[in-house]
């Protein structure tokens, strides 16, 4: 049930703010299906999903706890393989690929924030941001990330271990960690989640402006309508329907 | 290098330190058995030809002949004589047993002599042998005998001026043989001292030093001519029975040490189990940044092989100076300089620790390459991804393959696995069913008894892991410090007070009859017993080939001369196993009886013919009988004893032993000086001296238990450092619902005590038990349940578990609850 149809998305990409769209799908969903097995049966979260974005596109998936957009989201992103359809990410069809494959597609490509930052305990805010450099064998981590760090105003934190962090500075410990490695995908799963309202603002500002500068493609998941309307696009995930309307 | 910089992070976050640790005391364990070792035996290998102080030497039942010292030099051999004997050196004040040692000019062959003008002088090197007339001693004879030098004393019917300090002889021997003090004189004095009777025990060598085929073409020569009377030796048999008995220390210890590393072992799987499943989210997190399975794998070996070169060279470190410990511990018995320390166990510290890290911790870690990255999103998948036994399978076949190295020797390796394994599974089983049997108690007790058994109960998996390890280690602790003195103690209480406690040997026939009426008048009864020194030289007819024996004691017995009795009663310490005795024979035929361990270590059966050849004389005669002898008894017996007349073409000399009361000892001070010949042999300094080897010997062992005990004190950490977020929760739960911290702590203190005392009884109970199998099967003594050891072990257990587990858990009770709920 494909509520949300490709020729949608793309008549809609006609009125982006990002003028530097370049007008190729970056990212396709065709029929995209995800069922889960249940003490009661086969659960089918959505079903025949289609959709494309384009590089430089900002979309939204707004939706309640429990809707599966972030499951959505870890599709688009190939994290998880869906149980119908396709999902093809710059020109790959991640259904073709083995999980190996999918890492080496995401490794440089897409960057990611997590709603629980998913920063690791034991390392300083500069060796976390430093991390996905290193795993690329990028010998100028070190001044990358401290760089990365310095856009997101953390340049006197640097030393900082997440807990000596409140919330709203892990999460842009967590941004800086996403532009680190310039990815052409930023994959965004309730960013403001476990914010304060008004730490909630600053990051969102924080994350658009990064977007702009780097030209990245941005998919957010997220309950909050504020957010989702910082996008150029919203799309809405409802008993497994995906629809343009919020009602 | 990411590797290396991601494990620097782990180490700074505190995440790896328990498990570096039991790596750590696993090498030291490891590379310290294995530098004791190589030392000891780098010392026997390199000293194999100054052991002999010659390049072969030919041993002989009589004095060299003349002809044969004439003869070597005439084929360009360099020679020199000696001639070692047991006596009794009398000084105005004092007599003592010593080995006396004549030797001639050119002495040592091989090797060097070092002595000391006084005492306490710095050792040199002397220029020649003592002079006629002059003897070096043993440093220790000075206080023995209260003597100095430029001072005299008497062997036998010589007076010698003592001039030198004896320290150091190559060819001094090694063994319980080379225990007794050293007095060496000129080989130019041997006769007048007239201690050489016929049948007294004397080595007389002939020391060769030359070319090796001028050595082998004289001895060849020398062997074609005299047969079995004598007897070459070469350095490589000096070394084997050294190297054998070094072999099987090596391999006891080895195995010790593997019970570290097993226990260790255990903390490894703890630590890394708790550790990978902190990792799960990270890995997750790098999996969705594009870290393939293949990066994380080689992250988390890259991690451990760094760890394993960190912590291996630590422990080897460690280890080095644990070996040092164990020389000093064992300085006396070693007594000669050893080489410089090698480099082969630090190689042997890095296999260890990679072995111990791939092993118990790699199997774990592996895992987490499959760390589902959705887990970024959903934090429920991936939980169940670290469950299943493999770690488990492969850490028993890593064991195994460990014990495989140790041992060398399949068999044994299977029956120690088999040991170990039954071991921990009884005591596992008995921890289990008492955490279980108390956790069942506590539900039908009320309330207030929950609570207060809550920590040891509620986590009874652990609190079982946590027993057996400290068990363990508190178990061989146990065993070595405890059973091993009562065990000494029920022997020496099992030997009679009026046992023997003195042999006279080496008496003359003709001296008989002076030597019983001098023991007669002191009221002392006595049993004379003849005795031939004679070497089996023929089995079935066939010459006997010490080298067709496989075991160092039964070529030892092929080649050495050994005591040989006759009688026609049999003692009452005898019973016949097979065959019959000839008491009840008038005049019998002339037959041998064999002792059976004896006679199965040098492979004699019922029927068999055996030829005994003693100063170029042979008899040969038919096995009829095997005995079996209570040594205990500490009375006279023999390995092989002939009915009357069988060996009376053999030259003879007589002994007997009785008991002394200790201030009756003037009356051998007379015989000696009546019959310098004769030699006494004091029993209760023999026992000291066993006692003292034994007590020594015990100790390195100790230190290795001790290395045992720490790594089960690490699985303990390791198990409160698992439980520590859940005790943390419950405290800040129990501090909210209104509990005093000193009710939290109370309960932390009961469960350790608990904890402890069972660990501790545990060991008790298994070390008794152990001791009294020892005690039952290995040396037939009555060794008695003992409740005191359980009682000791519940105490020392206790405590010891109360303080390393009150440091381990104390930052757990500390924090305020508002924080601890903060965290969650």
């Amino acid at each position: 049930m494909a509520a949300d149809s490709a020729s949608g998305l793309e008549a809609a990409k006609g009125a982006s703010k990002d003028s530097s769209s370049t007008g190729l799908p970056i990212l396709q969903a065709q029929a995209l299906g995800m069922r889960f097995a249940a003490p009661e049966g086969q659960i089918s979260l959505f079903e025949n999903l289609d959709f494309s974005i384009n590089a430089g596109d900002s979309l939204a998936i707004l939706g309640t706890s429990g809707s599966g957009k972030s499951t959505l989201l870890g599709l688009l992103a190939g994290l998880d393989l869906p149980s119908t359809g396709t999902v093809v990410m710059d020109s790959h069809d991640l259904n073709t690929l083995n999980e190996d494959e999918r890492a080496v597609l995401r490794a440089g490509r897409v960057g990611f924030v997590f709603q629980a930052f998913h920063l690791l305990p034991g390392l300083t805010a500069l060796e976390n941001v430093m991390l996905p450099a290193e795993l690329a064998g990028d010998s100028a981590a070190r001044n990358k990330a401290a760089e990365a760090l310095g856009r997101v105003g953390l340049s006197d934190r640097l030393l900082h271990y997440p807990a000596q962090l409140s919330g709203g500075e892990q999460q842009r410990v967590a941004l800086a960690r996403a532009f680190i490695s310039e990815p052409q995908i930023l994959f965004a799963d309730e960013p403001t989640g476990n914010l304060d309202h008004k730490t909630g603002d600053q990051i969102i500002d924080l994350l658009f402006a990064l977007n702009r500068d780097h030209n990245t493609t941005l998919i957010v998941v997220t309950h909050d309508q504020a957010v989702a309307s910082r996008c150029a696009r919203v799309r809405y995930l409802r008993n497994g329907v995906l629809t343009a309307e919020a009602g | 290098m990411l590797a290396l910089r991601l494990l620097y992070r782990d180490w700074r976050g505190g995440e790896l330190r328990l498990l570096a640790l039991a790596v750590v005391i696993a090498v030291a364990a490891v590379t310290g058995v294995s530098w004791l070792a190589d030392r000891v035996a780098g010392a026997t290998e390199a000293r194999a030809a100054d052991l002999l102080a010659a390049d072969h030497a030919v041993e002989y039942p009589e004095p060299i002949p003349s002809d044969w010292q004439a003869q070597a030099r005439e084929q360009g051999l360099k020679t020199a004589l000696t001639a070692v004997f047991p006596t009794v050196v009398v000084t105005e004040s004092a007599n003592r047993l010593i080995s006396a040692k004549a030797v001639s000019d050119r002495y040592p062959l091989r090797g060097t002599l070092r002595v000391q003008p006084e005492l306490g002088a710095a050792e040199e090197i002397p220029a020649t042998i003592p002079k006629p007339g002059h003897a070096w001693i043993e440093s220790r004879l000075f206080g023995l005998l209260d003597i100095e030098i430029g001072e005299s004393l008497t062997l036998g019917a010589k007076k010698f001026t003592v001039s030198a300090v004896l320290s150091f002889e190559p060819d001094r021997g090694q063994g319980f043989g080379s225990l007794a003090p050293r007095v060496m004189l000129n080989h130019a004095d041997l006769n007048a001292t007239e201690l050489l009777g016929p049948g007294s025990r004397v080595r007389h060598k002939l020391l060769l030093a030359g070319s090796q085929t001028d050595v082998l073409a004289y001895t060849d020569a020398l062997a074609a001519e005299h047969g079995n009377a004598i007897e070459i030796e070469t350095p490589s048999e000096q070394g084997r029975g050294a190297a054998e008995v070094i072999d099987q220390a090596k391999r006891f210890l080895g195995l010790a040490a593997l019970l570290t590393v097993i226990v260790a072992g255990v903390a490894v799987l703890l630590t890394v189990r708790h550790y990978a499943e902190r990792q799960i989210t990270g890995v997750a997190v790098m999996r969705a940044m594009g870290a393939t399975r293949q990066k994380v794998l080689s992250l988390f070996v890259g991690k451990l092989l760094w760890l394993a070169l960190f912590a291996g060279g630590l422990g080897a470190l460690l280890g080095y100076g644990l070996h040092l410990a164990m020389l000093a511990l064992v300085a006396d018995l070693l007594g000669t300089e050893l080489p410089a320390a090698g480099w082969q166990p630090l190689a042997t510290g890095w296999l260890t620790a990679g072995a111990a890290l791939l092993g118990f911790a790699l199997p774990t870690l592996v895992r987490l390459r499959d760390a589902p990255p959705m887990r970024v999103l959903r934090e429920d998948l991936g939980s169940g991804l670290l469950r299943g036994g493999m770690p488990l399978l492969v850490a028993a076949v890593v064991i195994f393959a460990l014990m495989g190295w140790q041992a060398g020797d399949i068999r044994v390796t299977l029956s120690v696995f088999a040991a170990v394994s039954g071991t921990l599974a009884l005591l596992a089983a008995v921890a289990a069913s008492v955490v279980y049997g108390a956790r069942a108690w506590s539900r039908h007790y009320g309330q207030a008894r929950l609570l207060w058994l809550t920590g040891f109960t509620r986590r009874p998996v652990t609190a079982v892991i946590q027993i057996v390890a400290v068990g363990v280690g508190l178990m061989s602790l146990f065993l070595l410090a405890v059973v091993r003195n009562d065990l000494l103690s029920a022997w020496q209480a099992e030997i009679p007070p009026d046992a023997p406690n003195q042999f006279l040997i080496n008496i003359q026939s003709d001296e008989v009859a002076g030597v019983r009426r001098t023991l007669d008048d002191a009221g002392v009864d006595t049993t004379f017993y003849p005795m031939v020194r004679a070497r089996m030289t023929e089995l079935d007819r066939e010459p006997v080939n010490a080298e067709d024996y496989d075991s160092a004691q039964a070529r030892r017995l092929a080649r050495r001369e050994f005591n040989l009795s006759w009688t026609d009663t049999l003692a009452s310490d005898n019973t016949i196993v097979a065959g019959d005795f000839w008491s009840d024979v008038d005049n019998p035929p002339p037959q041998l009886s064999v002792e059976t361990e004896f006679a199965e270590e040098i492979g004699v059966g019922m029927g068999d013919q055996l030829t005994f050849t003693s100063g170029g004389s042979s008899v040969t005669a038919e096995v009829t009988s095997l005995r079996e002898v209570r040594w205990e008894s500490f009375n006279v017996n023999f390995f092989v004893l002939a009915s009357p007349g069988t060996f009376d073409a053999l030259p003879r000399t007589w002994l007997t032993s009785f008991y002394l009361p200790e201030q009756d000892t003037h009356v051998l001070n007379d015989l000696i000086r009546a019959y310098p010949s004769v030699t006494p042999i004091d029993v209760t300094s023999v026992l000291r001296i066993v006692r003292t080897i034994i007590d020594q010997g015990s100790r390195v062992v100790e230190l290795m238990a001790l290395l045992t005990l720490a790594a089960g004190v690490l699985v303990l950490l390791a198990a409160l450092q698992i439980t520590g977020e859940q005790r943390r929760f419950e405290s800040a739960l129990l501090r909210a619902l209104g509990a005093r911290g000193a009710r939290i702590r109370a309960m932390a203190r009961l469960e350790f005590w608990l904890i402890g005392a069972i660990a501790g009884a545990l060991a008790g109970l298994a070390a008794t038990a152990a001791g009294m199998v020892i005690a039952e099967v290995l040396f037939n003594l009555d060794y008695p349940f003992r409740p005191l050891t359980l009682v000791i072990g519940a105490g020392v257990g206790l405590v010891t578990v109360w303080a390393a587990g009150g440091l381990g858990a104390r930052r757990y009770y500390r924090a305020s609850p508002m924080r601890l709920l903060r965290e969650g």
